[in-house]
């Protein structure tokens, strides 16, 4: 599935032991795949971010997904971020970037209570990250 | 310090394979202690999962602004057992801010209470 999520101005914590750690509140978003559509619920969705010393950027996201149906699906997702310097430069001015020029992985977990959409708490899933200026899009797809 | 946590109302995700989950997003709030002060950023919230022992399993992480303008990122982890009034929990601090360095530095214990108009919680350093 595709899911589009909109970020607010990021909360910057700063240098903090492990990196530098900047919070990115979700505002909203959609989600729209083969088995489930529905809209990013954005009262305690953010992504902590975590700049580290090496230069990669670790996304910690969690979101809650509201189904068409009424559905509510937590989801929680590690990811990377990283790539050549004047790509990522780039890419914090806002400019669009092929997201074949970085590197842009998360592993998303659900969890749900919803019958119908109970297969989500069994299965691993892997994204493909596209960093636009409006937000990111991930490309989510089950590991079969 | 005194944790005071405003919420909206609950998202619940129902019976996931842990236990019933439901997550209490934080929108607001304020702290007051001897060495910090300043209001909760909404953003945050408390990702609760009921135990089949009764109990609830808490992951909490929100975002504090102190009164002179640092940031603090606070998660916790903690339990809560209504049956015996015991609501305990263990917040970590970040923050870049050279006044707030200690908080990178320390662990801390909480004693949580539900009040009419949303939790509490008395946070003390360990010592």
């Amino acid at each position: 599935m595709t899911l589009r999520v909109s970020v607010a101005a990021p909360q910057n914590i700063g240098a903090v032991p492990l990196g530098t750690r900047r919070i990115a509140a979700l505002t909203g978003g959609d989600f729209e795949g083969p088995r489930l559509r529905g809209v990013v619920l954005p009262a305690a969705s953010a992504d902590w971010l975590l700049l580290r010393s090496d230069g990669v950027l670790e996304l910690d996201l969690r979101a809650t997904l509201l189904t068409h149906d009424g559905a509510r699906i937590s989801l929680t997702s590690f990811g990377l971020r990283h790539g050549p310097a004047d790509v990522m430069a780039a890419l914090g001015r806002g400019e669009p970037v092929d997201p074949a020029r970085y590197y842009f992985r998360t592993t998303p977990r659900f969890q749900t209570g919803h019958p119908a959409y109970a297969f989500l708490n069994r299965l691993i899933a892997v994204a493909s990250g596209d960093r636009r200026a409006e937000g990111p899009v991930y490309t989510i797809d089950e590991v079969l | 310090m005194r944790l005071r946590l405003m919420t909206a109302p609950i998202e619940d995700i129902g019976p996931v394979p842990h236990g019933p989950l439901t997550i209490f997003p934080v929108v607001g709030g304020t702290f007051d202690g001897e060495r910090l002060r300043g209001k909760v950023l909404p953003g945050g919230g408390d990702w609760v999962t009921a135990r089949p022992d009764g109990t609830f399993e808490l992951d909490l992480r929100v975002t504090l602004e102190t009164d002179d303008g640092a940031l603090i990122y606070m998660t916790f982890t903690g339990v809560r057992d209504d049956a015996n009034h015991y609501f305990r929990t263990l917040p970590r601090f970040e923050t870049a801010s050279p006044t707030y360095d200690f908080l990178n530095r320390l662990l801390a214990v909480g004693i949580g209470e539900i009040l009419p108009d949303g939790p509490v919680h008395s946070i003390e350093e360990l010592l």
